[in-house]
């Protein structure tokens, strides 16, 4: 059995913290939210029942979450295949690199420069989505539509995804599947309180007002949580290492 | 009574249709109810957005999906502010 403490260079709270963050950076991420807002606006506008509502929002929180979870494992697969339990500097190096980039793009182009909160992601992904929702009546066609929600930003999820796949794979197994859910859960906060909101008879438009208000903050913190990440990691995996200080 | 006014669609490939007053009166009552609003006012909100859609489309024979979605969100603003700004913002949402 192969050991998972022994060759580690973190410890499992640090481990599990990187992880936390980069969920929560996930969660700042807005086109499932955007999706989840409009299948809510066109359930409610087709005057569906408050119980059809909740069926439609929930199928598509739980397909958000599934493709999360498919997405992550995945990444945690192709990692153990590539570098083993004990990721190489190299690697960690070209992540935290690969996150920076991708801050740096998001806080330039995240949002488009006009009114509401269009994002800067393929027109042809945004118009399939927009007229998905619109015929969206079944809770199983709910469900897809949070898969490919998810699938939809995967350019912008990658970079945490990434780092939290390397942290993944050094944590016991145990913890990984904790890690798993962990992130799952923590990335599905922003879907989950508009779930909440939605099925707690508040106005979208309210919800929307806010959204398109903090457009720019959510951004940049989104931006900044990538760096935070970076840095973060950055010190403790590669100077600390090389520091002797792990 | 049915007006003769094509509307163009958004994107070069979908083709003219006849302006349909049910259509935007139904996306009218979507954004009032999208905003918790009861169906009679509603329904009455929708009817007053489509008269002056529709006084206004009199002395134009062709118009755009857009202009129709500008004018309606501009009167629906003087009966309902809270629905146009979800009205105007559904195409705008992603």
């Amino acid at each position: 059995m192969r050991n998972y403490v022994k060759n580690k260079k973190m410890d499992i709270p640090s481990l599990l913290a990187i992880i936390a963050l980069a969920a929560l950076i996930h969660a700042s991420f807005q086109l499932s939210v955007s999706v989840l807002m409009l299948l809510g606006g066109h359930a409610i506008g087709a005057k569906r029942s408050q119980a059809r509502l909740m069926r439609l929002t929930t199928s598509f929180l739980f397909g958000a979450g599934i493709m999360t979870v498919l997405l992550l494992s995945f990444a945690c697969l192709l990692a153990v295949n590539f570098f083993g339990t004990s990721t190489p500097q190299l690697v960690w190096a070209g992540a935290c690199g690969f996150a920076i980039g991708a801050a740096i793009s998001i806080w330039l182009f995240y949002y488009r420069r006009n009114k509401g909160t269009t994002l800067w992601v393929p027109n042809n992904i945004t118009n399939y989505l927009s007229k998905r929702t619109k015929s969206t009546k079944l809770g199983a066609e709910a469900f897809g539509l949070g898969l490919v929600s998810v699938l939809g930003e995967i350019l912008l999820i990658l970079a945490p995804m990434l780092i939290a796949a390397l942290a993944l794979v050094q944590l016991p197994p145990v913890w990984q599947l904790l890690g798993v859910f962990l992130y799952a859960a923590i990335s599905l906060l922003s879907l989950i309180v508009v779930w909440i909101l939605i099925g707690s008879g508040h106005s979208l438009g309210d919800v929307q007002k806010w959204r398109e208000s903090n457009k720019y903050f959510l951004q940049f913190i989104a931006g900044a949580g990538l760096i935070v990440l970076a840095f973060f990691v950055y010190a403790s995996e590669i100077l600390g290492y090389a520091a002797g200080v792990k | 009574m049915t007006l003769s006014v094509d509307v163009i669609k958004r994107g070069d490939r979908r083709q003219p249709e006849k302006f349909q007053r049910q259509k935007l009166h139904a996306s009218i009552v979507a954004a009032c109810l999208s905003v918790r609003t009861p169906e009679g006012q509603a329904e009455a909100v929708a009817h007053a957005v489509c008269d002056a859609v529709v006084a206004w489309l009199e002395d134009h024979p062709e118009v755009t999906s857009q202009d129709i979605r500008i004018i309606a969100t501009k009167h629906l603003h003087t009966h309902h502010p809270e629905a146009a700004y979800l009205y105007e913002q559904n195409r705008i949402t992603i």
